[in-house]
């Protein structure tokens, strides 16, 4: 799990800010949608992290 | 696929990023990664067919060999559904062994050395006959969406579609659902891409490395990077079946509850259950 943590960190900043841009091109909002992309990137981010944190915590 | 280019140095080694087109077959396009993968599935398919007819109670060398790794993995499987292994065993040695057979297919002689002559957007080029499966994103995105569905689909067998929905899309507390659904589906949506990438990326590069030092050494030095080509594809193999039984285990464990309580039932308590489940 750990293994994928770091992928993972990258690549959900990446689909937030693409998903953003491609938004904002499509409805000619810029830079409202990519802004939102970058911060539900970052969340999802944090996230991924919190997931396999309280994975790592369960008692086995 | 590297391949060794004209005599005037034009460039010594070309790559390309996506499977090569061979023919075509009616109105589907065959690449060289279909070859690839075909050789790697007749290859495990002709293994199981000779094993389920040869197999014996007190294994020889060859079935010892071919059960180490479904006594492995069933062993870390059953280790974390003492319940459930029996059913998520199956698609977790599946994955496994093709991905496995997949990467080994790189290391045969002859695969990306021996071409064809293709005509690719007006001009001539040498596409090489096979490549293997996991050196094409199409193959590795196939099988991350596979695991997507397994997962996903194991998630909601263990909680119940309104249980796994409720938990993907409704935060807690639920004001917060606005902001963590979004976050909820990159998040999901990263692990799909980051399984593909994760085995594209590793057998590409393994691939360009072994063709650069073909190129660019003599015979002793690319059998060096054979042997390390040969560790990787093992451990991407099993990494993926193992990433995909973590998400599996992750689905089902669900945020409320804890993993399988069932940790403690005995052996064969734990053998009933799962025969009973296996039959539903």
């Amino acid at each position: 799990m750990v293994l994928d943590l770091g992928m993972r960190l990258g690549l959900s900043v990446v689909i937030g800010v693409v998903a953003g841009v491609l938004l904002d091109n499509w409805a000619n909002t810029s830079p409202l949608f990519t802004l939102i992309g970058v911060v539900v990137g970052v969340g999802a981010a944090m996230y991924s992290i919190w997931d396999v944190a309280r994975d790592g915590m369960k008692p086995r | 696929m590297p391949e060794e280019a004209g005599e005037h140095g034009e460039s010594l080694i070309h790559v390309a990023i996506k499977g090569e087109e061979l023919f075509h077959l009616g109105p589907i396009a065959v690449t060289n990664s279909m070859v690839g993968t075909l050789i790697a599935t007749v290859f495990l398919a002709s293994l199981a067919f000779w094993a389920s007819r040869n197999s014996t109670v007190v294994p020889g060398r060859l079935q010892g060999f071919l059960e180490f790794p479904l006594e492995f993995l069933g062993g870390v499987i059953k280790a974390q559904h003492p319940t459930r292994w029996r059913a998520i065993l199956p698609p977790i040695i599946t994955i496994f062994l093709l991905v496995l057979a997949a990467n080994y297919v790189g290391l045969l002689p002859g695969v990306g050395t021996i071409g064809l002559h293709v005509v690719e957007d007006g001009h001539e080029a040498t596409a090489p006959v096979i490549r293997p499966a996991s050196a094409d994103l199409n193959f590795t995105l196939a099988l991350a969406l596979i695991a997507f569905v397994l997962f996903v689909s194991w998630g909601i067998r263990a909680n119940g579609l309104r249980g796994y929905l409720k938990e993907t899309f409704v935060a807690n507390p639920p004001y917060m659902t606005p902001l963590m659904t979004p976050i909820h589906i990159v998040s999901e949506l990263s692990r799909i891409i980051s399984l593909s990438m994760r085995l594209f990326g590793n057998i590409f590069a393994g691939e360009i490395l072994l063709a650069v030092m073909l190129a660019l050494t003599f015979a002793v030095v690319p059998a060096i990077f054979l042997g390390l080509e040969a560790i990787f594809g093992a451990v991407q193999a099993l990494v993926f079946a193992l990433l995909t039984l973590t998400y599996i285990t992750l689905a089902t464990a669900g945020h409320g509850g804890g993993h399988d309580e069932s940790h403690e039932t005995g052996e064969h308590d734990a053998d009933d259950v799962a025969l009973r489940a296996g039959a539903h």
